[in-house]
């Protein structure tokens, strides 16, 4: 196993982990840091510390790091499956392809780069592995049927070979019992004004351009709305200039705890992405019982189910108005939708669940 | 054509003192007054007049005609009538003793018990309630309904293992996918009677509601409903505080009641009480009941009482009082379902539904019930055995307990005992985490709340979540292991 601080792959893999051993299974976790192994409710953590020139020979030679202390591990007692975590360690997966392996992936080389394809040596390199990672491994999982569409489509990965095993959520990590109010004011935004949040690394993928566009139009319609934009990215400059007469606050990055505040506080979520293969934010954001307005693609299109749960837009800044504008205007029917799902979020998206979903594509390994 | 089997659901809680605030001065034996509002002998009386004595008295006049139903009244709003008004009490008493009407368990206190992991108290409340019955009216129920008919299959195998002959629960959809509500099923062995959801609530809810195209509903529109449906039975189950409380007189409700009867037997529908439809047919399948469904609100499940964190907090603090409870009168009148509906937070229909229902807001409800188990528990620690240990896992008031912070403020996470304490640890973001270790804020809350210098002195320098963890953990079995 292996886990990159990236997006929320390292918390899905250390929840998945962790709900498995409460299953009753025995899990061993390879990843990298600099820290002596441990055991952390129940889970084993083996790290490696690699090196490399650049991404590809850093993950290569973490996996060879890997394979080393797998090998170690492996004797007298053999693991029965071995489940791996986008291209990182597809080297691993490579030294370790007669067992029974599992892929998953969170995302796509292609998608991470706005559904394009790049022309450069990383991009070729790392789709690469993905393709090899995809026709090797013996079970691949996505964890959307968007995703799935994208690997089929890419890289040839057969229908009946790969699963659709979504992300989970922890609710309580993200509903808290704060004060709206007082949370808006330590923003400088009067209590009663509409909050707007977008949380999410500013790049084109994203969309926070497209967010602040709509803006512009939903100023027109009520001259009391704020919006926060937090996260940071190589946008942010053109975004802070575009948003120049606009009642937008970049708070930048912030810690966990202040978005727990913010996710509580704020009336909508705006998830305006161009590609999204999951959409974390859209379980946080239900498991904080809010509505959320997010465009129609991947796997924020699979999950919500308009105006039953929240709001789906087109990926452009007319429809993004239109549905932040119903939303300001009709707070009961958006905590009504917000409270659906969370209700949808208990029923699909806890882990145990959803790792006795994993449990069985496991099972399918060796049928 | 299917007989009608008609109940009538008959509650009052104690409700909790608005303006409570710990005085201990207050002595033992006024404690009941200070817990609990007077405004409840003024409720009472008001639904007396409303529904209780004009419902009553036209139901004893219906029964000697023919017309047959069952009744499951509350523990303590028996003890409200002996209180308040003895009349009403001899009302029901004759209609009690009616050989057409039939009495139903339910638990003594309109618990929430059922919830609890362990079912003792559970079992120990619906014996109570057995003997009330025996005691007042000379009959033992052998038909179940649980609180607001919560129901699973727990608790069907515990009503079967305390030798009940049948169980209420209500139609749910989702548990009963094609099949109709309309028949005799059995789950874990013991006949289950099915409320139809939709012949219930249009009484129920949609009576008196004009936008509701069927608006106005007569006695003969819905006789003729019961008698074009299929099935062996329909079971009717209704709040007895429908006629009068909460449709008024001027609704025509009671007119609807007075008129149901002959409407019902013009049409030869027979009426059925639920012991009879138990010995009389026989189940037609079996349900396997795993999440707990309820009647109540849109959801059908337990998310009236327990569905938001607020209502989580409040009942796992009552749940663990059960160590404190050297008064146990005064812990049960804490368990009953309606504090837990007061602190709902709903939308929509239901959300009015619960708001009229209650006599405060859903915040306010919470910290006065949290203020109340506070003050209930540490009374309780003087006449413990174990006194430190009691006092460390006690449960705090909202003052005391420990509000969870970033540099920028509050993160909305309260825990109200060293349970929750350690239970929310796993939850909060690191940060939150890193920032109260560094200013020593849980050591401090920890000596000074808590009282517990030990276990402060242990967690000083920790900086790993599962670290802190595990020392908690392992210092808080200890304590609780010297309270079983």
């Amino acid at each position: 196993m292996y886990a990159e601080r990236v997006g929320g792959l390292a918390r899905a893999a250390t929840h998945l982990a962790e709900t498995l051993v409460t299953q009753g299974h025995d899990v061993h976790f390879f990843t990298r840091g600099a820290i002596p192994d441990q055991t952390i409710k129940g889970v084993s953590y083996h790290y490696c510390q690699p090196s490399g020139k650049n991404i590809v020979e850093y993950c290569d030679s973490m996996s060879a790091s890997m394979v080393d202390q797998f090998k170690r591990c492996d004797t007298p007692r053999r693991f029965d499956f071995l489940h791996f975590h986008d291209w990182h360690p597809v080297q691993a997966l490579h030294h370790l392809q007669d067992r029974n392996t599992i892929l998953t992936f969170h995302s796509t080389e292609y998608g991470r780069f706005g559904n394009q394809f790049g022309d450069w040596w990383e991009f070729k390199e790392i789709s690469g592995k993905e393709w090899y990672g995809g026709l090797i491994a013996k079970r691949v999982t996505a964890v959307s049927a968007t995703l799935k569409k994208e690997v089929m489509w890419l890289y040839n990965v057969p229908d009946e070979k790969c699963d659709v095993v979504p992300n989970g959520v922890v609710p309580r990590e993200f509903r808290a019992a704060v004060d709206p109010g007082e949370v808006k004011r330590s923003y400088g935004i009067h209590p009663c004004a509409p909050l707007i949040l977008f949380i999410g690394r500013l790049v084109y993928q994203k969309g926070p351009d497209l967010l602040i566009e709509a803006i512009r139009k939903v100023c027109q319609h009520r001259w009391d709305a704020q919006v926060v934009v937090a996260g940071e990215g190589g946008m942010r400059q053109f975004l802070e200039e575009r948003a120049k007469n606009l009642p937008v606050n970049f708070v930048g990055y912030i810690p966990d705890s202040e978005y727990v505040r913010l996710l509580n506080a704020a009336d909508i979520i705006v998830i305006p992405s161009r590609n999204e293969p999951f959409g974390l934010v859209l379980l946080e954001a239900w498991s904080a019982e809010k509505c959320v307005v997010a465009s129609n693609v991947g796997g924020l299109s699979e999950n919500i189910d308009s105006f039953e749960n929240g709001i789906k837009v087109d990926v452009d800044p007319e429809s993004l108005a239109w549905g932040i504008n119903m939303m300001i205007d009709e707070p009961e029917t958006a905590g009504a939708l917000g409270k659906r799902g969370r209700i949808k979020v208990d029923r699909l998206f806890l882990w145990d669940p959803i790792v006795r979903g994993l449990t069985d594509t496991y099972a399918r390994t060796v049928a | 054509m299917p007989h009608i089997c008609i109940g009538f659901e008959v509650h009052q809680p104690y409700r909790l003192n608005r303006m409570f605030s710990p005085d201990s001065k207050v002595k033992k034996k006024d404690l009941f007054d200070h817990y609990f509002d007077s405004l409840n002998r003024e409720i009472l009386l008001r639904v007396v007049d409303k529904c209780y004595d004009p419902a009553t008295k036209l139901i004893l006049e219906k029964l000697d005609e023919g017309f047959a139903c069952s009744f499951s009244m509350s523990g303590i709003l028996i003890e409200q009538l002996e209180k308040w008004s003895r009349d009403t009490l001899s009302l029901f008493e004759e209609v009690a003793r009616h050989k057409n009407t039939e009495m139903i368990g339910q638990t003594y206190y309109h618990s929430i018990a059922s919830c609890f992991a362990d079912k003792t108290e559970f079992r120990e409340q619906v014996t109570l309630h057995s003997e009330l019955m025996h005691d007042l009216f000379g009959v033992r129920p052998t038909i179940f309904e649980n609180t607001e008919f919560t129901f699973n299959n727990d608790v069907a195998a515990t009503i079967r293992d305390m030798g009940f002959a049948g169980i209420f629960t209500e139609g749910v959809d989702r548990i009963l996918g094609w099949r109709s509500p309309n028949h005799l099923y059995t789950c874990r062995d013991i006949p289950v009677l099915l409320r139809n959801t939709k012949l219930s609530d249009d009484i129920a809810f949609r009576f008196a509601n004009r936008t509701w195209d069927r608006y106005p509903l007569t006695a003969d529109t819905y006789a003729h409903w019961i008698a074009s449906s299929s099935g062996d039975i329909i079971n009717v189950f209704l709040d007895y505080e429908t006629f009068g409380e909460h449709f008024w007189q001027e609704t025509g409700i009671f007119d609807f009641l007075r008129a149901l009867p002959e409407e019902l037997s013009k049409r030869d529908v027979g009426m059925i009480l639920p012991s009879q439809v138990v010995s009389r047919y026989s189940p037609v399948g079996d349900i396997d009941v795993r999440e707990t469904i309820s009647w109540a609100d849109l959801e059908k499940d337990t998310s009236a009482w327990m569905g938001n964190d607020r209502q989580q907090t409040a009942f796992q603090a009552v749940q663990s009082a059960r160590a404190y409870a050297v008064n146990k009168p005064l812990w049960r009148y804490l368990q009953t379902s309606d504090h837990f509906y007061y602190m709902a937070s709903k939308y929509g229909t239901c959300g009015e539904v619960h708001i009229y229902f209650s006599h405060h807001e859903a915040e306010d409800a919470f910290q006065t019930y949290m203020n109340v188990i506070a003050d209930y528990e540490s009374r309780n620690i003087r006449n413990m055995k174990n006194r430190k240990s009691a006092k460390i896992l006690r449960t705090l008031s909202p003052e005391q307990a420990f509000h969870f912070a970033c540099p920028t403020g509050f993160i909305g996470h309260t825990a109200y005992n060293l349970d929750q304490f350690e239970e929310l640890l796993c939850f909060i973001p690191p940060d939150s985490l890193n920032y109260h270790q560094e200013r020593g804020d849980f050591a401090r809350w920890i000596t000074d709340v808590l009282d517990d210098p030990e276990l402060a002195e242990r967690i000083g320098g920790l900086t790993e979540r599962h670290d802190l963890l595990s020392v908690i953990q392992e210092r808080r079995e200890l304590l609780w292991s010297h309270l079983k």
